[in-house]
């Protein structure tokens, strides 16, 4: 054993560097986070694509795969049949374990969309599991504007008028920007 | 698709070459093309699959209906179509009565082929095995073309082919008793209903891989998650593909559903919570230093006992301050 160990440290030029690298933990660990928050986001888009879900998609932007759109289509048989919302999420750099922000790009009337497009959803805050991901997210979206929570309201306007979902559909129709039309 | 390729352009010279036997020269070299195409096939799989392809090498003239049995349970993995054109050696080479038998067989089970998930790529390379196969046994089937009443048209010798390959597995599977094989496909060639009736009793095996089945890689998830195969595997093994797809979902996950990366041996037999939710070490660190809830059922981590820490009474929470020391040491 000693012999072994001598060896090893006439060798420690060699793993001097290793050595250094591993005692600056605040750089490696970050970068080691940045990597594994990749590997999520591309195995996320994959199985996006794979899956091919009606109603929801999303895709990263052009030059940062931290920043992804999304779209949603309005469920059938709700006052937002019909409709198509853009949603933009953006993945904190401890993704999973932090949730992203997800933000309505398009007006969106609902009594849990704020008028900048924020969203009160209790899995995108203190409900946020690291189990979940963009699927998930955009499916959770998706069912609340047919079912949303009109107890603590960001919009009251739409909270009160949800219990008249005729009104209510004339109100998301005038509303209503579509996609191309916003963009 | 590589995988199908390669495959495809191997059969036809192995078969080629055990057809055409006797021209010792030439086998030879297309033996040595054959093995290095299977090499790199197998290269490409599993590792741990690489001592038994040595083995199937070295026997590779002798024996072969044993060989024929215990190659089948690997060859499932890579292609069906290996394995097949090892029985199709036993054909030509080993007697008269086992060629047609090996052909009789194969028309047999057309006939009960709504048993037969078999696939468009292993219909390939069936495919192919029948046009250099007619190059040696031209007569025999011809025979069996008669036999069953088909026209010449080699399509339709394709279309019957692929069938051959499901029954070679069934007889592998079925009947053990190896030493009989022999004995049972001669008799085939005179007593064909005996055959069929066996085709027809042994399909409900024919899957490639039974979930349980002890010779099944614990790589297959992995190969699945590859891009190009969840789509080949899917087509190929008919349901079965599905029956694993949901079983390496949901009870043994070869990745971490956190980070993605691949669950080694430590991870996979790691059952932080009783939900059942699995994830690796290293998220499990991660999530007990933030608010520590199980990302599957949000309870906290610390109620729940821990597999293999039950003999630490009260010590799993020092146990795993121990365990993520030491992890922080290693990061």
């Amino acid at each position: 054993m000693t012999t072994i160990n001598n060896h090893q440290d006439t060798n420690t030029p060699v793993t001097a560097p290793v050595i250094t690298s591993s005692k600056q933990p605040l750089s490696t660990t970050k970068s080691a986070d940045t990597q594994s928050v990749l590997k999520r986001l591309q195995s996320e888009l994959m199985a996006l694509m794979m899956i091919g879900d009606s109603g929801i998609s999303a895709f990263p932007e052009e030059e940062n795969i931290f920043c992804w759109k999304g779209t949603i289509t309005g469920s059938k048989d709700t006052v937002f049949e019909g409709t198509e919302y853009k949603l933009s999420l953006s993945f904190p750099n401890d993704y999973p374990f932090k949730p992203p922000k997800v933000k309505f790009e398009t007006a969106c009337f609902h009594p849990n969309v704020d008028v900048y497009g924020n969203i009160c959803l209790d899995i995108l805050q203190d409900k946020w599991s690291s189990a979940y991901d963009v699927r998930t997210i955009l499916l959770s979206i998706q069912s609340l504007l047919g079912e949303p929570n009109t107890s603590s309201p960001l919009n009251t306007q739409a909270a009160s008028l949800w219990s008249n979902q005729e009104e209510y559909r004339k109100m998301v129709e005038k509303l209503y920007k579509p996609i191309a039309a916003a963009a | 698709m590589v995988t199908d390729s390669m495959t495809n352009a191997s059969i036809p010279m192995a078969v080629k070459d055990f057809a055409k036997k006797k021209r010792a020269n030439r086998s030879a070299k297309l033996k040595q093309c054959k093995l290095d195409a299977r090499r790199e096939q197998w290269l490409s799989q599993v590792k741990n699959k690489g001592c038994k392809e040595e083995t199937v090498h070295e026997r590779d003239g002798s024996d072969r209906s044993m060989e024929n049995l215990e190659i089948k349970p690997r060859g499932k993995t890579n292609e069906g179509s290996i394995h097949h054109h090892f029985s199709d050696l036993d054909s030509p080479s080993n007697s008269p009565s086992s060629v047609s038998g090996s052909n009789l067989s194969g028309t047999n089970f057309t006939g009960s082929s709504g048993s037969s998930s078999s696939s468009s790529s292993g219909g390939s390379c069936s495919g192919s095995i029948t046009g250099e196969d007619e190059e040696g046994g031209l007569d025999d089937w011809e025979a069996v073309a008669d036999a069953l009443a088909a026209d010449d048209d080699k399509q339709e010798q394709e279309q019957h082919n692929p069938s051959l390959e499901p029954l070679v597995e069934n007889e592998s599977i079925g009947p053990l008793d190896s030493p009989n094989l022999a004995p049972e496909i001669e008799e085939v060639s005179e007593a064909k209903p005996e055959h069929v009736e066996k085709a027809k009793r042994v399909p409900p095996n024919c899957r490639a891989w039974k979930p349980d089945d002890a010779f099944r890689p614990q790589s297959l998830p992995n190969l699945s998650k590859q891009l190009s195969f969840p789509m080949n595997s899917g087509r190929r093994y008919g349901c079965g593909g599905g029956a694993w797809g949901c079983k390496s979902v949901i009870s043994a996950p070869s990745s971490c559903p956190i980070c993605c990366e691949d669950l080694d041996i430590t991870d996979s037999s790691f059952q932080p919570c009783l939900c059942g939710f699995r994830l690796c070490l290293f998220c499990h660190k991660r999530i007990l230093e933030d608010d520590g809830r199980c990302p599957g059922c949000r309870k906290q981590y610390d109620y729940e006992p821990i597999k293999g820490e039950a003999t630490l009474d009260g010590g799993s929470v020092k146990f795993r301050l121990a365990r993520s020391c030491s992890m922080i040491t290693r990061s």
